[in-house]
């Protein structure tokens, strides 16, 4: 062994230095592959290297994002929710019947829905005591019976959104930044300052790492616990309505395709499943590799089989790669 | 704690009564639920224990599967996108075959999907990656592979392989012996396995306490290969089911992934802890079974199929709740 080091050479000895530099900073290694991702798109369709194709990236990444933020904050709690897409199916549901009173209206009512479910759920899962998978998957076919029946009855009819929600969700800023973006980035700033910089952020790292230390530190762990998940709840349905605003017409499966994913970024962005390691800026970086990486297999167009294929192979190698990476240091 | 004295004290029979009290729980329910359906229905029969029988199969193959897992201390989302695989396989190349061609795929299809999530295990092994995040990859790589074997719904199976599962060649009616067969002989034996064998042990073992396990020389690392191997050869079961219930084979990504978010739910239910280490797997086969027949009963009782979606869910989670309230009143006490 020790041979081995005394022979290392200078070169040798400087990569393990770049290594370790990368370690300490893997969010460095995140956009070498976001800029690697984009070229190797930029190679298969010309037309993506433009101020377009960065648009069209942070377009399909802004609902993604704002999921993705919601996962990160409970999973830092160690927690997870299955159920915000159907949350943010919910939420863009009432948001369009809501819509003939108005925007202002309508986003509220989208809101306040997943307010109110994210509450049930921080409630089961804060207080009750029940698994966050447990109690999130019930919630999500709780809320896929509910509104399957309500589209037929009280929400009947409702599919289209207001013209404001259309704009909010589609339409630019001057002409070139995306109305959905602005609003990630708002959620992100928040999200970010919340987490780094405010007490209740830390309450989450501390009760991700170890909640038995939190409680008995005189902290009452179910406040943060349910909060958490309250504000999941709502990220879900500020997503949803944007999801709402970019489709123009809301359906069941709106957000269906985004829950795996959702998960995807936020792990591929450090964020460890067990609570306690991780943030939202990685999880950014996440949803943009994800968004990117869709672009990619749509150009290709080499059909939905090996799209799976291949998405589920780079997702592997993505957090294998972080894995590896961070435990070096 | 005053549980654990009187367990210590009181007869071998109730001791093992009270350390599987979840477990004859659940299976009490499941009575109770089928004698409830009993009355419901006007004509209570062979053909309804057939049709809970064979259409709770896949679901509880999963569950068995997923239950091995949980215990060893992993949890995999991918017995989904497995079974998803060996439906379409055994849709695609078992059509029109002769007996013993098609019974030679069913035995290479749960041989060779065990073998594909062996190396899955082996990988979040040699990873370190956590299980959740390495099986989600893997669902979407199966499910491709599915949808690439076989791009839209079809194919079929022989005959016998149709009696094997639902109890009739067509598929429709007969007997209950073979389906009920086949859902407690591998639930007995993956349950007496886990809780006899030496490396059944090792899996509650690796799963209580990692590191206690290590150090206490059983080789954690061949369990999880273990476990995962046999979930897949349970996943592989579930969709050689899939395939004798419906005559045909169906790669659709939602199938796959309801499947696993089902057996997980039937897998907490049964009373095994997703922290592992922890429960029998003879109870999951009561929830799988519970799970697919709560529909039929609150369809007979006159609700319809939304409402029965929401009351599913809403008893998962009051089972749920009052599963923990009870733990935290349990805590206040001591």
């Amino acid at each position: 062994m020790s041979g081995e080091t005394r022979i290392m050479t200078g070169r040798a000895r400087r990569a393990g230095k770049a290594q370790t530099w990368l370690a300490q900073n893997p969010l460095i290694a995140l956009i070498f592959v976001f800029i690697a991702l984009f070229l190797v798109t930029g190679a298969v369709q010309p037309n993506f290297l433009s101020i377009n194709g960065v648009r069209n990236t942070l377009l399909q990444a802004a609902p993604l994002g704002i999921l993705a933020a919601a996962q990160t904050v409970l999973m830092l709690t160690g927690g997870i929710d299955l159920s915000v897409t159907m949350i943010a199916t919910g939420a863009a549901y009432v948001a369009a019947n809501q819509s003939p009173n108005g925007a202002g209206v309508a986003i509220l009512a989208g809101v306040l829905v997943g307010l109110l479910i994210g509450s049930i759920n921080g409630v089961g899962v804060a207080v009750f005591r029940v698994n966050p998978l447990i109690m999130t998957l019930a919630m999500s076919g709780i809320l896929l019976g509910l509104f399957t029946a309500w589209t037929q009855t009280v929400l009947a009819g409702s599919t289209q959104v207001a013209p404001f929600i259309k704009l909010l969700g589609g339409g630019a800023w001057l002409g070139s930044v995306p109305y959905s973006v602005l609003v990630w980035g708002g959620v992100a700033l928040a999200v970010i300052w919340l987490l780094r910089r405010s007490g209740w952020g830390r309450l989450i790292y501390a009760i991700g790492d170890n909640d038995t230390a939190v409680r008995l530190a005189g902290v009452r762990v179910w406040q943060v616990r349910l909060s958490a998940y309250v504000l999941s709840g709502v990220l879900a349905a500020i997503a949803g309505i944007l999801l709402g605003g970019r489709t123009g017409a809301v359906d069941l499966q709106l957000a269906g395709a985004f829950l795996l994913p959702s998960v995807a970024a936020a792990v591929i962005g450090g964020t460890s499943i067990f609570g306690g390691v991780g943030g939202y800026t990685g999880t950014i970086l996440g949803a943009l590799i994800l968004s990117v990486l869709n672009s990619l297999l749509t150009f290709l167009n080499v059909g939905q089989a090996i799209q799976q294929m291949v998405y589920g192979a780079i997702v592997l190698a993505l957090a294998w790669g972080y894995a590896s990476l961070t435990r070096r240091s | 704690m005053t549980n654990a004295f009187v367990a210590t004290r009181a007869h071998p029979a109730l001791r093992a009564l009270l350390r599987n009290g979840w477990v004859l729980g659940v299976w009490l329910l499941l009575g109770a639920l089928l004698l409830w359906y009993s009355t419901l229905i006007p004509a209570f029969g062979a053909f309804q224990i057939t049709s809970i029988t064979k259409n709770s199969l896949p679901l509880v193959y999963l569950a068995i599967g997923q239950a091995i897992i949980v215990i060893a201390g992993g949890i995999d989302l991918s017995l989904g996108a497995l079974l998803l695989l060996s439906n379409v396989i055994a849709a695609r190349f078992m059509e029109g075959q002769p007996i013993g061609v098609v019974a030679a795929i069913g035995v290479a299809l749960v041989a060779g999907i065990a073998l594909l999530n062996a190396f899955t295990g082996y990988i979040i092994n040699l990873s370190g990656v956590p299980d959740i995040v390495v099986t989600l990859a893997t669902s979407y790589i199966w499910s491709g592979l599915a949808l690439w074997i076989l791009p839209s719904p079809g194919g079929g199976t022989a005959p016998e392989m149709r009696w094997l599962f639902t109890g009739s060649p067509s598929g429709i009616g007969g007997s209950y012996w073979p389906p009920l067969l086949m859902m407690l002989i591998p639930g007995i034996l993956v349950a007496l396995w886990a809780r006899t064998s030496r490396l059944g042990l090792t899996l509650y073992a690796a799963g209580s306490n990692r590191t206690a396990a290590q150090l206490a020389g059983l080789n954690v690392r061949r369990s999880k290969i273990v476990a995962y191997a046999i979930g897949g050869a349970m996943a592989a079961l579930a969709g050689l089911a899939m395939v004798a219930i419906t005559g045909t084979g169906d790669p659709r990504f939602a199938v796959g992934a309801g499947a696993t978010l089902n057996s997980v739910a039937a897998v907490v239910l049964g009373g095994i802890a997703l922290t592992g280490g922890v429960g029998n797997v003879f109870g999951v086969v009561a929830t799988g079974v519970t799970l697919i027949m709560l529909n039929p009963i609150l369809i007979a009782m006159g609700v319809n199929s939304n409402n029965a979606q929401v009351i599913q869910g809403v008893l998962i989670a009051g089972v749920m709740m009052v599963g923990g309230l009870s733990a935290v009143l349990r805590e206040r006490q001591s």
